[in-house]
């Protein structure tokens, strides 16, 4: 079984506001972002890995990182991940952007946001929800 | 009055200084025009961006500098024919803003300057490009004598050319691969690439030959003092050596 392991700031993301600003530049309806780094493990205990995660001071900085194991080794509705292709399914950037309301911006503006900004298709590709469970997403998930 | 030409700085640009004193010396008319006068742009000739970490490469290499206002000045620019020459970070916001190869849309990426291969480490290495293309092919490289090597440093951790088989094969059949990686004789293999880059890639040149992008550093090899050996005296402030290709440049504004 893969484990996915969430790694994020706790101090003021300066790339995720970057990426905010940018966005708004580009025309895209978002109000709040949000970025992580995804890494992805087959068989292992979650327990152990994360002991390990937190013990290894290139990974993670208790200061700065909060850690989590996610709940399944996929995107959250809403979210979209960000994999090198050189390299698919080990590791990605996840990004949550919100609208003005609090929830997660509806699927065309995310689609809009990898399109102009967050994904390179030369070197990237964008994993969402659906292309694990098919495109059967309540929107008010 | 001769060329005026601008070299950008973004935030997080750190080779804007030696860039704009290799023009000069030279013989060019070049200035540092910062992210905050991005106006005045559109009065210069000629764009070269420099090298660095613009935007401290945030998401990627590039990209939030592609979309920076000073490239919305120098994409115009290149539309119109004026020149437009990046270097390291330069090369890779032209690639990120879709001005090279120029096969796609602007701002949509066909290729990119991903992380190095096999190891994804910074390399910092004296290299050589050499001219793959016919020199007219460019208006940047119509000096330089065919198959002309250009010394310079590689210093990056993001050069490695990577696209789809699809792209890359246009890239080859458009005539966009302008320089690849050489040893000092002139040979090209795989040992002379210092990262990893599709077909060797050192440099490409858009379809209409006014931009071009290398990776490597001609602005670091390019006086005497950078060849201690080969100078004495006075000679050592000459302009030489990656000095040939910003010459070229300078004489296709002449």
């Amino acid at each position: 079984m893969t484990v996915g392991v969430s790694i994020s700031l706790k101090i003021p993301d300066n790339t995720a506001y970057t990426a905010l600003v940018a966005l708004r530049r580009l025309g895209v309806d978002v109000d709040r972002v949000e970025r992580s780094e995804i890494l992805l493990f087959d068989d292992v205990d979650a327990d152990a890995l994360l002991a390990r995660i937190t013990a290894d001071e290139t990974m993670f900085n208790p200061n700065k990182h909060r850690v989590s194991v996610l709940q399944s080794a996929k995107p959250s509705w809403g979210e979209v991940w960000i994999e090198p292709l050189s390299n698919p399914g080990r590791r990605a950037v996840a990004w949550r952007l919100y609208n003005a309301h609090g929830s997660p911006v509806k699927r065309p503006v995310l689609e809009m946001a990898v399109e102009r900004l967050l994904c390179n298709p030369a070197i990237e590709r964008a994993v969402t929800r659906d292309l694990f469970d098919g495109d059967n997403r309540n929107e008010s998930e | 009055m001769s060329a005026r030409i601008a070299v950008p700085v973004f935030p997080g640009t750190n080779s804007e200084d030696e860039t704009v004193r290799l023009l000069r010396d030279c013989g060019g008319d070049a200035e540092l025009v910062h992210w905050t006068s991005a106006q005045t742009l559109a009065s210069y000739d000629a764009y070269v961006l420099s090298g660095g970490f613009a935007y401290e490469d945030r998401i990627r290499a590039g990209a939030i500098a592609a979309h920076d206002r000073i490239m919305d000045y120098v994409i115009e620019g290149a539309q119109h024919g004026k020149l437009v020459f990046g270097i390291c970070n330069g090369a890779q916001i032209l690639l990120e803003a879709g001005l090279v190869p120029g096969t796609g849309p602007v701002r949509r990426p066909t290729a990119a300057f991903a992380k190095n291969a096999p190891e994804p480490h910074f390399v910092c290495r004296h290299v050589y490009l050499k001219l793959e293309i016919e020199p007219s092919r460019c208006a940047i490289t119509a000096a330089l004598p065919p198959w002309a090597l250009v010394p310079a440093w590689a210093a990056h951790a993001e050069g490695r050319l990577a696209a789809s088989p699809n792209d890359l094969e246009q890239i080859v059949s458009g005539d966009h691969l302008a320089f690849v990686y050489a040893h000092a004789d002139g040979r090209v293999d795989d040992a002379a690439v210092p990262n990893g880059s599709a077909l060797r890639c050192a440099g490409l040149v858009n379809g209409a030959g006014n931009v071009l992008a290398i990776m490597p550093h001609p602005e670091r090899d390019g006086w005497n003092f950078n060849h201690l050996d080969r100078c004495s005296g006075d000679d050592v402030l000459a302009p030489s050596g990656g000095a040939a290709l910003f010459r070229s440049f300078l004489e296709a504004l002449s």
